[in-house]
């Protein structure tokens, strides 16, 4: 039994990762170009001014912070509206399971324009104004398949027998869930927690559709690259993005990892 | 008795219901004043309209107009004409819009905007003369909006493809040719990929094919309209890839090789501000262009702010610093003398003094803009298809 | 536990009660779900495929509530056909190749990798994911350029007859590789790969290490276990990450306006429909093309367990 890959695996698998990395590479290598609205190869020289540029603009922080706001609540109604389905779906055998199955997976894999336009001509029928809103309704509708995904995964593989047992021991429901289920679930909500806000972070898509005049990140980077001055800024913004998404990326997956060991 | 009483109101239903889906064009009680500031405004703009200074410091014309009318700005980008008429029809969030002339006809038609009382707008006078009562927002003498900004679609090269031989027609664009530096232009030009651009071919062949008898580009009779439609599958072939923003089609002219394309004077600005050989003409054949109006939304939420914008948006260094920005030239000709940012040279270099050769966009009606039976010309929705076919490749 | 009982009487009565009535408990678990998904997003989804059956005023571009086959005669037209033919063979195209390049990793990580590198890997793949989409793909429109990064390299390594020859190619090919097919095909699998690398690996975790040695044991060579054992259990990951991978590319159209030599896509039409002149109707009848496709892409992909395994 081979224990260590063969060198051609090792080859294909790296290439892939580089594949992945090199254009990183590249955007990190804008960031600190010369240039202000195009592009050349081989850059001309080097600077760390936009990096002060972007920190002045408070557009830039504006959206950072709507982005977050978003993504988090986004992320918090994924999972709670995520874990209920998934409970609903786990145990009882109910008329239209599959049907509701196909419903939670459909915002995710119809393709996000499609998505978008629905929403907006939901929005303008229900008379609503876009706001944070209805920003966080378009968010949270594709983010409930992934952290359904995970959490049902999770469930599959926990034994009703536990919550059986905890019941006969005298828990009442509530405890048992918050002391039995919760903890096995953990671990998935957090995975899942955690592609959701990455999915509904980075999303311009459905967000273009359901946004007024707010700016989310993406949206403030499409807007930035249409008009070309300044352009390593949005350079230095998705820098800045990468470096501060490494660190809960790392503890989520930490944790995720030590929880699946236990 | 009974059933006649229904059918009866039946009819009346149809009736009413029919009239309420109507536009409202019959409310003529302009605003006789500006009254009190609301606290802001709302503006559906193309990008880098209405700037504040965040991209560029020098660039601010918002900042004071709020510090001085309490009216907060509030921009909302459009990326499209059809994408501004999409945003403006039946809206009650939007006040105010820069629409350009392909668009404007058909948001008077739609009922989207209102008239406006120039009464109201102290600076009307200071607007080009040419543009005030211009045909894009000017119906029956009622006028639904103030002039912004235009711009030419002229056609920009490579001036090292082309050496000491500049290109002085559209031809290097429509047809296949073997340019100055040896080497067919196919895959070497961009065209717009708005369906407007359909004009700019039939300007061509307005003075390539006279027997057509083409005389204004944006009112085709069938045939005329197939011709052109032929001309632009021919350029397909040409065409490397069609452009839409003008971000991408700078780095295409500094990164793709591009030899030359309809484009803006804004373009071809940055592109020599960064030191590439690229340099712009208007053809012999005449070039197409775009005036842009603010109009005044019919449901504007802030229609005092809205009027204090469009009087401010004839401020002179306004008119200048927009100009300078955007390559555009002013709709209010005394921006162009002493104007920092624009210089003096600033006006002729973006075009003023073609002014009178360029056939601005309008939205084409199948009543050919009211001069003709309806059905002598092909209106708007087809050429948005044909287009669409044509840059399929069909 | 009687103290939890008698600080939260109101809270054990609850629970007790809905212990003894499941189907309760079932309502009210499924109430927001279903309102929300079934009620929300589906009748939002059918609302916007009824306005297909509506049409256009011509000139001002207003919704006329009329119901017409206008929009859907406009529809079905060769151009169209071009369209929708041109997209699913990209997405096909992107699957296959994101499936390629997806599984070396993928097998990597999930059967030779110890915890650690597993670890490091496993953030290697998730940093692109949480970058800045258009950032990168604008990044990709420097490395294809004629005079970008690629182009740079190719002539310093004597490449260029390879290139042309590639750029030459009839449909993909273009005058550069950011303005052709074949450039937008690299940039889309780019794009979706980390959609697909993350479940097949999670996939690919679940294949016991007993199985695979038992199969050796069995005296099956490396590759006979691999295809009789690794791969049939893939086959759930490999089908979740190309639901993404499908519907992604079908619909996208930002990848299309950067790079590519502008020909049309689903997702671009439907954007510039309803968009240009407003004509949802027609924007709506175009949806139902990658609703259709993703209906019938669904069916068969359950089949194969996609839908435990997203």
């Amino acid at each position: 039994m081979r224990t260590r890959a063969g060198l051609g695996l090792k080859i294909a698998a790296g290439f892939t990762l580089a594949y992945l990395h090199i254009p990183i590479i590249f955007v990190f290598l804008y960031a600190f170009t010369t240039e202000e609205a195009s592009f050349k190869f081989p850059p001309p020289g080097f600077t760390t001014a936009w990096f002060d540029v972007a920190w002045q603009n408070s557009d830039i922080r504006a959206a950072l912070g709507l982005s977050l706001r978003v993504a988090v609540v986004s992320t918090l109604v994924a999972l709670v509206v995520g874990t209920l389905a998934a409970a609903a779906v786990w145990r009882s055998n109910f008329f239209g399971r599959n049907t509701l199955s196909l419903f939670i997976i459909l915002p995710i894999a119809l393709p996000g324009i499609i998505t978008g336009i629905a929403l907006r001509s939901a929005i303008n029928l229900g008379d609503l104004s876009f706001s944070f809103w209805t920003l966080v309704i378009g968010h949270a509708t594709f983010c409930v398949a992934v952290a359904f995904n995970n959490v049902i995964a999770r469930m599959r593989r926990t034994s009703p027998n536990i919550l059986e047992a905890s019941m006969d021991l005298g828990a009442r429901g509530w405890q048992t869930f918050r002391h039995v289920l919760l903890p096995q679930l953990a671990p998935a909500m957090v995975v899942g927690g955690m592609l959701a806000f990455a999915l509904s972070f980075d999303e311009i898509i459905v967000t273009t559709f359901t946004a007024g005049n707010q700016q989310t990140l993406p949206i403030w980077i499409f807007s930035s690259l249409v008009r070309p001055r300044n352009r390593p800024v949005t350079n230095v913004v998705a820098v800045f993005v990468i470096l501060i998404t490494f660190i809960p990326i790392i503890l989520a997956q930490r944790y995720a990892q030590r929880a699946e060991e236990s | 008795m009974k059933s006649r009483a229904v059918l009866l109101l039946a009819v009346l239903a149809m009736i009413v219901a029919g009239c309420g889906s109507g536009t409202s064009d019959d409310e003529s009680d302009l605003p006789t004043e500006v009254g009190e500031g609301e606290g802001s405004v709302v503006i559906v703009a193309w990008a880098g309209y209405i700037e504040r200074g965040e991209t560029d410091p020098a660039y601010d014309w918002v900042t004071d107009f709020e510090a001085d009318t309490g009216c907060m700005v509030e921009v909302k980008t459009a990326g499209t004409s059809d994408e501004m008429v999409a945003l403006m029809t039946g809206s009650t969030e939007y006040d105010l819009v820069t629409a350009s002339g392909d668009s404007s006809l058909r948001l008077i038609a739609g009922g989207s905007v209102q008239e406006v009382n120039i009464e109201l707008i102290p600076s009307w006078d200071t607007i080009d003369e040419r543009l005030q009562n211009a045909e894009w927002h000017t119906v029956d003498g009622k006028h639904y909006g103030t002039p912004y900004s235009s711009g030419f679609n002229v056609l920009g090269y490579n001036t090292e493809v082309f050496g000491d031989a500049p290109p002085d027609s559209w031809s290097v664009v429509f047809e296949e040719t073997v340019l100055p530096d040896g080497q067919s232009n196919a895959g070497r030009v961009q065209a717009y990929d708005g369906p407007i651009y359909i004009a700019d071919a039939a300007l061509y062949l307005k003075a390539t094919q006279p027997d057509l008898g083409i005389e204004d580009p944006y009112q085709l009779n069938e045939d005329q309209y197939q011709a052109a439609l032929e001309l632009l599958r021919q350029q397909r072939e040409l065409v490397g890839r069609y452009w839409h923003d003008a971000f991408i089609q700078i780095d295409d002219f500094t990164n793709e090789g591009v030899a030359a394309s309809s484009t803006w004077p804004f373009q071809t600005n940055v592109l020599q501000f960064a030191g590439e050989p690229i340099d712009k003409v208007v053809p012999v054949e005449g070039a197409t262009g775009w005036a842009d109006t603010t109009m005044l939304a019919t449901n504007a939420p802030h229609p005092n702010c809205a009027y204090m914008w469009m009087e401010h948006s004839l401020n002179p260094k306004l008119q200048g610093d927009l100009a300078a920005w955007f390559g555009t030239v002013p709709a209010v000709p005394a921006a162009c003398e002493g104007n920092e940012l624009l210089g003096p040279d600033g006006c002729a270099n973006n075009g003023a003094e073609d002014f009178d050769e360029i056939l601005f966009w309008k939205t084409p009606t199948d009543d050919c803009n009211g001069t003709a039976e309806p059905g002598s010309c092909v209106p708007y929705y087809r050429w948005t298809t044909d287009y669409l076919a044509v840059i399929g490749g069909r | 536990m009687t103290d939890a009982s008698s600080r939260q009487p109101a809270l054990h009565r609850i629970s007790t009660y809905l212990h003894k009535r499941p189907r309760l408990r079932l309502l009210l678990l499924l109430a927001l779900p279903v309102v929300w998904l079934v009620g929300v997003y589906g009748g939002s989804l059918v609302s916007l495929l009824l306005q297909s059956f509506f049409r256009l005023n011509p000139f001002s571009g207003v919704l006329e509530r009329v119901i017409s086959l206008d929009t859907w005669r406009t529809l079905f037209t060769a151009a169209n056909n071009a369209v929708i033919m041109r997209t699913v063979g990209m997405a096909t195209a992107v699957t296959v190749a994101s499936v390629i390049l997806a599984f070396p990793l993928a097998y990597y990580m999930a059967r030779y990798a110890g915890p650690r590198v597993k670890a490091i890997l496993v953030l290697a793949v998730l940093v692109p994911l949480w970058s800045s989409y258009l950032v990168r793909v604008y990044s990709w429109k420097l490395i294809l350029a004629a005079d970008g990064i690629i182009n740079w390299f190719v002539e310093r390594l004597g490449l260029e007859g390879a290139l042309q020859a590639l750029l030459g190619a009839p449909v993909i090919g273009g005058p550069s590789l950011s303005i052709s097919l074949f450039g937008q095909f690299l940039v889309f699998v780019y794009i979706w790969l980390p959609y697909m690398i993350l479940p097949i690996h999670a996939s690919l975790e679940r294949v016991p290490r007993s199985l695979l040695e038992a199969s050796a044991d069995l005296g099956a060579r490396p590759a006979f276990t691999f295809r009789k054992v690794t791969w049939p259990m893939a086959i759930p990951g490999v089908a979740a990450g190309s639901i993404f991978t499908f519907s992604l590319t079908l619909g996208d159209y930002i990848i299309p306006t950067i790079i590519g030599d502008s020909s049309p896509f689903i997702g671009l039409a439907i954007y510039s429909y309803q968009g240009v002149a407003g004509n949802l109707p027609l924007a709506a009848a175009f949806s139902f093309i990658p609703i259709a496709v993703m209906a019938v892409y669904l069916t068969v992909v359950r089949r194969f367990g996609a839908f435990e395994a997203l």
